[in-house]
């Protein structure tokens, strides 16, 4: 018990005169550690971009090129002309993918804003047994909805539209919207309204005029994530729609893949193409959630 | 059957001998329901939907269950609970029950400890850290399906980056069958599932890591522990919510997870990457046994369920705790 209480003040007097450069076993152990990780993560989605620039024939040598010899974007025109066999088809995926997920994410956002507000600051009865409701929907395995609501669907008759998936989209990423929203409206104080309120506004007015603009950043944070959600999608999109022309990105790759069974770089184009949005989304999502974090840890 | 009715009786007495009469909270909670009707407007268009998508399926799946549904005939008759007899007494099942608890404890364990590992080294301040951060998440950002399809094309046997480059160092002397082999499958899914997920723990650990007090970590220090035990005795007990959140969230993304496995196996080579996720959609929308699938989902969701019920008791102490401090 001692000799340990002993050790470090020790250890630490040692070098006075020369003092060297402290490196640390756990700072050698951490750089190799982060260089591996980096490597892991990083090194799929750069073999996806060098081999979406080689040409059909020349991803398939061996040994493999890390870098193309002869970078091509053959690929990328072929992909995203207009006039041709593939890019209109391919575009009008992109388009619907479009299509589907901002309109998700608008009515998403329009419904899970005063949700999240009521849970955040009324009392009424039931709201924790409600709150809970919501969030254990992450829970459910998404399979348990694919067959009843297909089969809703179809009554529906909105099967092989594009508003099947809307409303199924919204509906799910509700939850995680409103649980984002609600820590936004928690971490404003509710002073600011009780003030408006006193001054004569009504709680809409107050919530409208007070709230609203002082949320925006978290509004724009959840509306990003339902839109990679929804950008995202595949189960569903597989199931409720079969014609050509209606069909998502996620799903329409697969066409591509049986299509162009051996065209690897034109898959790898595609993929990167429809990464793209999310990628740079999250790169801007990336800056309000540190924010989001860092405002909670000034606050406490 | 007497002696069990008086049982119950014995419960409510104490009630009686309380001085408000039980008909009280019960009219002043239809009073409070009253007083706070315009509150119930701003939540009822999500519920509304949230009933129509989510509740009204769910019900309808539990009931599906309990019918024969004949793929070609629109006669759909009840059969009790035989839907859910053949299920668990198939042997297939069991070996798809296997599979699956391979899978998702693999990837969870695997993922967990790298995401643990990742938020560790992030946590320190460096340069370009901001960086490092946003590229360690781009994996978890990017679509299932474009994962899928990365992942498929790096083991490809014959022109996969992974084969070529152990071939070309010597390490193999002939290309490896990742995919197409029933003794690697399930091992080379659960490294591309935890490339997809790690982040996530990532991510959440991080945010776990900055709520554990300097302090402590300072005091410890001078106390002469050592980074294993103020890793130990400090860091894990401040994060314990946090670590059970996450896993549990692992665990049941992994029971949920559809795409990877579909895209790269389709639950092939002979079965050997069948999980239960993959099963019910075959059942479904292959074989068309709506009953038979739906009495698998509801067996699924008794399992999530249960795991659910650990997440909602670590987030609502989490939130007491939270209370207790502010």
């Amino acid at each position: 018990m001692t000799t340990v209480a002993q050790a470090p003040p020790s250890v630490r007097a040692a070098p006075r005169g020369w003092a060297p450069p402290r490196i640390k076993m756990l700072d050698v152990i951490s750089v190799i550690w982060l260089v591996l990780l980096l490597a892991f993560a990083v090194i799929p989605m750069l073999w996806m971009l060098s081999t979406s620039l080689k040409g059909q024939f020349a991803a398939l040598s061996q040994p493999p090129e890390w870098i193309p010899s002869r970078p091509t974007l053959q690929q990328y025109e072929t992909l995203l002309s207009p006039t041709g066999t593939v890019g209109p088809i391919f575009l009008r995926y992109f388009l619907n993918s479009l299509i589907v997920s901002a309109t998700t994410t608008v009515l998403g956002v329009l419904i899970a804003i005063p949700a999240a507000y009521a849970f955040s600051r009324f009392h009424f009865p039931g709201r924790d047994v409600l709150f809970f409701a919501v969030l254990v929907r992450n829970m459910f395995p998404v399979v348990v909805f694919l067959i009843p609501l297909f089969i809703l669907m179809r009554a529906l008759h909105l099967v092989n539209t594009h508003w099947s998936l809307i409303l199924t989209y919204m509906t799910f990423g509700l939850p995680l919207s409103i649980w984002l929203l609600k820590g936004f409206y928690d971490n404003i104080p509710e002073e600011l309204e009780r003030a408006a309120r006193i001054d004569g506004a009504s709680r809409f007015k107050a919530f409208w005029l007070i709230i609203m603009p002082l949320s925006s950043p978290g509004i724009i944070a959840t509306a990003i994530y339902a839109f990679i959600g929804a950008w995202n999608e595949y189960v569903y999109a597989l199931t409720f729609l079969n014609s050509e022309n209606l069909l998502t990105l996620p799903v329409g790759l697969q066409h591509f893949f049986t299509e162009f069974a051996t065209n690897w770089p034109g898959l790898m184009a595609a993929a990167f193409i429809m990464s793209v949005p999310v990628v740079v989304m999250f790169m801007v999502l990336q800056k309000q959630f540190v924010r989001a974090l860092t405002e909670g840890a000034v606050k406490s | 059957m007497a002696i069990s009715a008086t049982d119950p009786l014995a419960g409510p007495a104490p009630l009686v001998a309380k001085p408000q009469p039980p008909a009280a909270p019960r009219r002043r909670l239809v009073s409070e329901i009253a007083r706070h009707r315009t509150d119930y407007l701003w939540v009822a268009p999500a519920l509304l939907v949230m009933g129509l998508v989510i509740g009204y399926p769910f019900l309808y799946t539990i009931d599906l269950s309990f019918y024969e549904t004949p793929p070609s005939s629109p006669n759909w008759y009840p059969n009790g609970v035989n839907n859910y007899i053949q299920i668990l007494t198939d042997p297939g099942f069991w070996s798809i029950s296997l599979n699956t608890l391979y899978w998702a404890v693999g990837s969870t364990a695997l993922a967990f400890l790298i995401g643990l590992g990742a938020a560790l080294v992030i946590q320190r301040e460096f340069f370009g850290r901001s960086l490092v951060r946003g590229l360690l998440m781009i994996p978890y950002v990017i679509s299932y399906v474009a994962a899928a399809y990365v992942w498929r094309w790096l083991y490809h046997s014959d022109y996969g980056l992974i084969s070529g480059v152990l071939y070309e160092s010597y390490i193999i002397d002939s290309p490896i069958n990742f995919l197409d082999s029933t003794s690697m499958v399930m091992l080379s899914l659960i490294v591309a599932n935890v490339w997809k997920e790690f982040p996530f723990a990532m991510i959440m650990l991080l945010a776990g890591l900055q709520t554990v007090p300097q302090q402590l970590l300072n005091a410890a220090r001078v106390d002469g522990a050592n980074a294993w035990n103020r890793f130990w005795h400090v860091t894990v007990p401040t994060l314990r919510g946090v670590i059970i959140i996450t896993v549990i969230l692992l665990f049941v993304g992994n029971l949920n997870s559809f795409v990877l496995v579909w895209i790269m196996t389709g639950g092939g080579p002979a079965g050997a990457s069948q999980i239960w996720i993959t099963q019910v959609y075959t059942l479904a929308f292959q074989s068309l046994q709506y009953g038979r699938a739906s009495a698998y989902s509801v067996i699924l969701f008794l399992v999530m369920l249960s795991l659910g019920y650990f997440y909602v008791r670590a987030l609502t102490s989490g939130g007491r705790r939270r209370e207790a401090r502010g």
